[in-house]
């Protein structure tokens, strides 16, 4: 492909609301031969920051001093997350053309992603007529209501970037590195027991299931993903070595619902981009199997 | 415009079938048909990306008329002008679009030209292939780690907080808004 001519550097700053919270960030994205670096900056609070490039992901919290970095995942999903969801996402979501707008001082058109039932949210989407970049992202539940969005005041697409823009601010010399690039999934043995959600909403199939060691757990830790193609629901299995938590029941944090509930000394937790009935539902659905 | 010739209208748009004379002709003396081949053509180049510089009068008109036709917010309610039983060459030829729009935005190398030629025959695989994905970090030591004093439903809290970053992680592969699940990172120490 002949991509360098269309290869696109960009820097904007975008306002992120979920709920009452506004906070406002920086992204400077570069593309060149060697692949794509983007730095990700917060300007309101903590200033935190992400940069990623195709084999690291650093982020860092100057509030613990802490640079915990990740391996780039890379790719590592396509080939099971898609394609079948991509085709049922039609069957599931009406796309259409909602008119045009301004964002950012750019000419947009808006698009509409509206879900055919209950159990999935809608986006609206600002594309930049010029450059087809995102401006602006609405997640919407079924009345409307906009749960979380991401909205750019600011975005110039550039011929170059300069390497010192994609440097962290922070000067990281006292800083604790984490490194947790060499983390591998757990096997799962044909020993262990299987889990699987028994009902989901018609066009969600799973697209991945891993047994993964989490630092808050004393087990490895099931994880099961499903998707209609856009929506995504994690289901976590977890064997409690103690009395149930006290927290099972439904959480929310702006577009993500989660939902926990326990079966026979396991705590099973759903999360997910989607509906609080979809994921008590997805929940109270699992079973295990040999 | 009947059944027939919608499915014929869609048929047409996803190169699926050729423009004969009798197709012609039915187009060319029914308004609401070449209204809608407008119609479909202008969303699927604007899902693709390849919107003219100016649109013409007439399809702006079209597109001022969906804007007017269409609730904004995102109720189940049926919308009439949508609820033509679904083109699924174009609707699937949208969801690529979808994909490609945010491969732009992250990877920047998906082929304009591959994703271009018909609807139909815009490979599904080719353009799946292409968008570069980053993955979302795993933060567990920051701020989640668990020690012995925490009470069960610290515990519980954490664990939840993990799940969540966890999700997040993936989601940055697959999702609509590759961007959002750092945006998320970078602000979560509020939501706790």
């Amino acid at each position: 492909m002949s991509k360098a001519s269309r290869e696109l550097n960009y820097d904007g700053v975008f306002v992120y609301r979920l709920g009452k919270q506004v906070d406002t960030m920086r992204i400077i994205h570069k593309s060149d031969a060697d692949g794509s670096i983007e730095r990700l900056v917060s300007l309101t609070g903590h200033a935190r920051e992400v940069i990623r490039d195709k084999d690291q992901v650093r982020c860092y919290f100057p509030e613990n001093k802490a640079v915990v970095v990740e391996k780039s995942r890379l790719g590592k999903l396509i080939s099971t997350y898609l394609p079948h969801p991509i085709k049922s996402i039609s069957e599931f979501y009406i796309f259409e053309i909602a008119g045009e707008d301004r964002v950012a001082g750019l000419d947009a058109w808006i698009i509409n992603i509206r879900p055919i039932d209950k159990y999935r949210y809608g986006y609206q989407l600002w594309i930049d007529k010029k450059s087809r970049l995102l401006l602006k992202s609405e997640l919407k539940n079924q009345l409307g209501v906009t749960l979380e969005q991401i909205m750019f005041a600011q975005l110039n697409v550039l011929d170059e970037i300069e390497d010192a823009l994609l440097e962290p601010s922070v000067s990281d010399k006292d800083y604790t590195w984490h490194h947790n690039e060499n983390k591998e999934n757990i096997d799962v043995t044909s020993n262990d027991k299987q889990w699987k959600a028994t009902w989901m909403p018609a066009g969600f199939t799973m697209s991945e299931q891993s047994r993964e060691a989490m630092i808050t757990s004393h087990m490895p830790v099931d994880h099961l993903i499903y998707s209609d193609g856009l929506a995504m629901v994690s289901i976590y299995v977890e064997k409690l070595n103690q009395q149930p938590d006290a927290n099972t029941g439904h959480s929310n944090f702006g577009g993500v619902n989660t939902y926990a509930t326990h079966t026979g000394g396991y705590q099973i937790t759903a999360v997910g981009e989607v509906p609080e009935a979809t994921v008590k539902l997805m929940a109270a659905s699992v079973k295990s199997y040999q | 415009m009947n059944e027939q010739n919608k499915e014929l209208l869609s048929a047409l748009i996803d190169g699926e079938v050729d423009l004969d004379n009798k197709m012609l002709d039915t187009m060319t003396h029914d308004q609401e048909m070449k209204d809608k081949w407008s119609r479909y053509h202008l969303i699927g180049d604007c899902l693709r990306g390849q919107l003219p510089e100016k649109i013409s009068g007439y399809a702006t008109s079209c597109v001022t008329d969906v804007l007017t036709n269409e609730p904004t917010v995102l109720a189940p309610q049926k919308s009439k002008q949508f609820n033509l039983k679904p083109l699924a060459g174009f609707a699937i030829a949208a969801s690529v679009a979808m994909v490609a729009v945010f491969s732009v935005q992250r990877g920047n190398d998906v082929d304009p030209v591959s994703t271009s030629s018909s609807i139909a025959s815009t490979s599904v695989n080719e353009i799946i292939a292409q968008p570069k994905t980053y993955s979302f970090p795993e933060v567990q030591m920051l701020p989640a780690s668990v020690s012995d004093t925490d009470t069960p439903e610290a515990i519980a809290n954490k664990r939840l907080n993990n799940y969540l970053m966890n999700h997040n992680e993936y989601r940055s592969n697959g999702s609509v808004n590759g961007m959002l699940p750092y945006v998320r990172l970078v602000t979560i120490e509020s939501q706790e």
